[in-house]
């Protein structure tokens, strides 16, 4: 907002990718920016919940801990079980952990005050993605052998022979390389849009209500107001979606790399 | 002859904004009549799981191209 | 008793393949795609024809429909 007031200009300039540059909080240490400080806060959230929710169980849940124990059910039940199986139990701290992060620093671009969706930087979804994915690789080849796992990757069972040369190479690099660039990459764009929707209707809403008031220009501003609230409500359900999403794309490359695909 | 109105920009984005309603709307249509096939008749879900699958990936790949086209030409 | 069983065991490795499967339809297209209109891309700057990136691109694009559909199809 401090870049559009300033400007104080007669036309509105919409925000653009000035949103995402922000200056560090403490003058002098320059990697202490609001996207660190909010990480850091997702971090001590989601630890305090989990601990406060998992640390004294009870047989009865009360209050946390059942709200901890719809969030671990639904985890197990939509995102470990159908891609792990029997070994759902074994994964679920990663799959949990990742979720609740996730969602969190997707809350993080709606809460008043706050508003910044830590994905929308993208290294926070690329350390993600890289963890799992150097995740994959390793139990594939400890599961599978080193050599197999690529074999049973790049040769799956019951095609011609002849067609296996042209199709190893896909099958590589849809595997190797687009799997984990789009499992980053669909985090950082749909948050990085989502904000900039939002910072866009906004500014929209503020420029014609309240700084250039105008007869004609009001009801544009009403409905930038209106566009605001329906475009936060579609927000957070984008942001639970794409936490559920991370997670279960997660779940999935895992459990490809301990079951060979047959 | 002056110019009255024009249309500045990446020309390629555009392209791809136009290329993503067909397949939208194809999308749309496979997956939810095999969703009423799968509901009237629950025991063909195989049968009605693999030929959704083909659809998509026939439509999928038209909306693929249509990404990639801008930087072919 | 193995049809029962089989019905139950069904919901769930039904979602799994069909996530798999549906997951892997867009990767697969964006990687022939990109490998085999890489590959046309390369050959027309070798060559000096530029006819050869989207033959490239189709043909990476027909065998990417062609792996979905061996793979998941049958």
């Amino acid at each position: 907002m401090k870049a559009l007031t300033v400007l104080a200009a007669d036309e509105f300039k919409a925000p653009g990718l000035e949103l995402f540059d922000l200056p560090p909080i403490i003058p002098g240490v320059t990697w202490f920016t609001k996207p660190v400080l909010l990480a850091l806060l997702s971090s001590i959230v989601v630890i305090a919940f989990c601990w406060s929710a998992f640390a004294n169980p009870k047989l009865v849940p009360r209050g946390i801990q059942n709200i901890g124990e719809y969030g671990y059910m639904f985890v197990r039940d939509q995102v470990a079980r159908p891609f792990l199986g029997k070994d759902a139990d074994r994964w679920m701290g990663l799959l949990l952990s990742l979720f609740f992060l996730v969602w969190i620093w997707n809350l993080m671009g709606v809460v008043p005050f706050l508003q910044f969706p830590i994905a929308s930087h993208i290294a926070f979804p690329i350390v993600l993605a890289v963890s799992v994915y150097v995740l994959k690789i390793y139990l594939g080849m400890k599961h599978q052998g080193g050599l197999g796992y690529f074999k049973n990757m790049m040769f799956p069972p019951g095609l011609p022979k002849p067609i296996y040369v042209l199709l190893a190479p896909i099958e590589f690099l849809s595997n190797m390389i687009v799997a984990p660039f789009t499992h980053a990459v669909r985090l950082f764009a749909n948050m990085f849009a989502g904000h900039i929707i939002l910072a866009f209707f906004s500014a929209v809403g503020f420029w014609f209500l309240f700084e250039q008031l105008t007869p004609l220009g009001a009801p544009v501003g009403v409905v930038a107001v209106i566009m605001t609230i329906a475009m936060t409500a579609f927000e957070m359900f984008i942001q639970f979606l794409q936490a559920f999403l991370f997670a279960l794309l997660a779940a999935m490359y895992i459990g490809g790399s301990l079951h060979a695909e047959h | 002859m002056s110019i009255l109105a024009e249309v500045t920009g990446n020309i390629g984005s555009i392209g791809y904004g136009l290329a993503t309603l067909g397949p939208g709307i194809g999308v749309g249509l496979i997956f939810g009549n095999g969703l009423q096939a799968i509901a009237r008749q629950p025991e063909t879900y195989g049968l009605i799981r693999q030929n959704m699958l083909l659809g998509f990936v026939l439509v999928e790949a038209l909306a693929l191209i249509g990404l990639v086209a801008p930087f072919i030409y | 008793m193995p049809a029962m069983s089989e019905q139950e065991r069904r919901p769930e490795s039904d979602g799994r393949d069909f996530a798999n499967a549906a997951w892997s339809v867009p990767s697969y297209i964006l990687s022939g795609i990109i490998l085999y209109g890489g590959g046309g891309w390369l050959l027309s700057r070798w060559t000096g024809v530029a006819v050869f990136t989207p033959i490239g691109v189709i043909v990476g694009v027909v065998l990417a429909i062609y792996l979905v559909y061996r793979k998941y199809g049958r």
